[in-house]
């Protein structure tokens, strides 16, 4: 296991609650991470990934379960004898030095010598674009610029790991995105390894090598990007991830039929399967303009909605049954979305090859 | 309705002239009149003069000659110094006793610690002369001599509430991350409160010293109790002189320990301030 920089083993931590009893946060985590790799933790709040981000870093003890970074066990380790640094969510910048001696807060404490304490002050911030900034205090730098300054600090000591927690959400959304590709970038050329933690789907799947999807303490799902979008575990994923119309159902040849009867054609192999759940995201949808292609399928639904959204329109429906729809139209077809606006029905079509099927004991216990 | 509301306003403002005319115009009184020439009766202005400032220091006047009332400045002067020692000690040892409980609060779960902070608590709420009297029967009961000692270690009793109160309130605004990020980084527990959470907590422990210390400085009640025969602070020497009726002097006194207490709080304000 050479090439693993992270290796934790059955890790368990339960919390006790005020209230009594106890809440599960990791429950018998097992999680390796490449040397060199992105690994984003996405779950909804209470999931489990900040703590498990703190068992990392040593704020949090695990209960059960062994933590190993780069070969070393470091489980009964203190936090300040990790060889792990972190980019804190809300920066813990020191508000009482300049950004230079936070910077270099790491080197002082490990006695580097002034000179290349300096010059390395210099080529951190250098790195992440604020040169010449040493001398500011942190409450004088915009939330961007503080956000850097928390990078250049913990990068500096060269950490054979970097954990980053929620390092985006005090963001604005433009200076989000850049800092996603910088970050990204960055991370290429330090050749470390990032474990980054985000409740925000958009920003694991720009970012990630792999993405690790949690909820209730445990791992639903750690796949590449594209794997965890189009070939979803189990239904938290499916709806975690992007937005997705589910249906539930019996397989029955080539079709899936829920219980409210609407009928799902697929063409994968379902021989194996008996009760599934299908996945149709809505930017596989599209509206039929009336010919019927064989190698198409369809589906008949009464218009709720039709909401601009700039790059198109997002059409939200119901079948027959009154199963809930949305589907992705794009821009192109705006003569169909006017039809289905003033007539208030739709023929959506869809390619049965593309329809993900879940088997029902992938499900979410 | 106009008229009722301009009139309305008006009794509001001036209601808010009496209300600080209350609060100070007593003190203005005693400022004032510490600049009287009238040797005797005090509510009759006879003309300015720092006289009375003069005696203090023991430069001897004209008039001082017709009422010599302090017994003598040496007296004075050593009650004065008595008080500084004692204000000195007892805030050095509250603030750090008072700093180590209100961290130990702040940082650990412990058995009882609600209970324990109550505890802290208490002294403040205690009245003063139980205090004093609980003290002064066990400093005997003990068989402590009284003196400078124990009028240290009473006070201490109480101050301690009020630097655990102001450092705690400080330390409920820090952010506790950045001891974590402080270690993240490297730094061990000493390191991380020395470089982090000293720097933080420090206009509290100053503004908790300088309490401390005005309190220390004024107190007259416990301190009456436990100071024995032989031991005055600045506070039971005046309340000494009052018994034998109201002297120029206690004017002139008082608006020195005044402004003396002003000096002080700007102090801490202006640190408080620069830190923030």
């Amino acid at each position: 296991m050479a090439e693993s920089i992270v290796r934790l083993e059955k890790a368990r931590k339960a919390f006790p609650l005020p209230e009594g009893g106890t809440v599960t946060a990791l429950d018998g985590i097992e999680l390796e991470v490449a040397r060199n790799e992105f690994l984003t933790l996405l779950g909804p709040s209470g999931c489990g990934k900040t703590t498990l981000l703190h068992a990392i870093s040593g704020f949090v003890e695990l209960d059960a379960g062994r933590i190993f970074v780069d070969g070393d066990d470091v489980t009964e380790r203190p936090p300040h004898k990790r060889p792990v640094n972190t980019v804190f969510q809300n920066y813990a910048l020191f508000p009482h030095m300049t950004v230079g001696s936070n910077v270099g807060y790491a080197l002082d404490i490990s006695g580097t010598p002034r000179m290349e304490r300096d010059s390395r002050v210099g080529e951190a911030l250098e790195m992440v674009g604020l040169g010449g900034l040493q001398n500011r205090l942190p409450r004088q730098l915009s939330g961007g610029q503080q956000q850097r300054v928390a990078l250049a600090r913990a990068i500096i000591a060269r950490p054979k790991l970097l954990l980053l927690d929620e390092p985006l959400s005090a963001l604005d959304r433009k200076l989000r995105q850049a800092m996603q590709i910088e970050l990204k970038t960055l991370q290429a050329e330090l050749g470390i390894s990032f474990i980054f933690v985000t409740h925000d789907q958009e920003e694991a799947l720009t970012m990630s090598n792999r993405v690790a999807v949690l909820d209730g303490g445990a791992i639903q799902q750690i796949d590449t990007p594209r794997a965890v979008y189009n070939n979803p575990a189990n239904e938290f994923v499916a709806s975690f991830i992007g937005a997705s119309n589910l249906f539930r159902g019996a397989v029955k040849g080539n079709t899936v039929v829920t219980a409210g009867g609407d009928v799902i054609q697929v063409s994968v192999d379902t021989t194996s399967m008996n009760q599934v759940t299908a996945l149709l995201r809505p930017e596989q949808y599209a509206i039929a303009n009336g010919e019927r292609d064989a190698s198409a399928a369809y589906m008949d639904v009464t218009v709720r909605q039709i909401v601009f959204t700039g790059a198109g329109y997002e059409l939200h429906g119901e079948t027959a049954s009154g199963h809930t729809v949305v589907a992705t139209i794009a821009a192109a077809q705006q003569t169909q979305v006017a039809n289905a606006e003033t007539s208030r029905r739709a023929t959506l079509s869809y390619d049965p090859a593309a329809v993900h099927l879940i088997p029902a004991s992938g499900g979410k216990p | 309705m106009n008229f009722v509301h301009k009139l309305g306003s008006l009794s509001l403002i001036v209601y808010v002239f009496i209300f600080f005319a209350f609060i100070y115009l007593p003190i203005a009184l005693i400022v004032i009149y510490s600049f009287n020439a009238d040797p005797v009766n005090m509510m009759r202005w006879s003309g300015f003069t720092i006289d009375w400032y003069r005696q203090i220091f023991g430069f001897r006047n004209a008039s001082s000659e017709a009422a010599l009332y302090i017994e003598s400045t040496d007296q004075l002067l050593a009650a004065v110094r008595t008080s500084l020692i004692v204000a000195a000690s007892t805030t050095a040892v509250a603030t750090v006793l008072g700093t180590a409980a209100a961290l130990a609060v702040f940082r650990y779960s412990f058995f009882g610690k609600r209970f324990y902070r109550v505890l802290l608590f208490v002294p403040m709420l205690m009245p003063d002369i139980v205090l004093g009297i609980a003290l002064l029967i066990f400093f005997v009961g003990v068989g402590i001599s009284l003196g400078v000692g124990t009028i240290i270690i009473g006070q201490c009793t109480f101050l301690i509430s009020y630097v655990f109160i102001v450092v705690s309130a400080r330390l409920a605004g820090m952010d506790r991350t950045l001891e974590n990020a402080s270690a993240d980084l490297g730094a061990d527990e000493w390191t991380t409160f020395r470089k982090i959470t000293l720097p933080q907590v420090m206009p509290g422990v100053v503004g908790g010293a300088l309490l401390a210390f005005i309190i220390s400085m004024d107190d007259l009640v416990i301190t009456y109790f436990i100071s024995g025969t032989s031991t005055q602070t600045l506070p039971i020497f005046i309340f000494g002189m009052l018994r034998r009726g109201i002297k120029p002097e206690v004017n002139a006194i008082a608006t020195m320990m005044l402004l003396f207490s002003f000096a002080i709080a700007a102090l801490g304000l202006y640190l408080n301030r620069r830190k923030r």
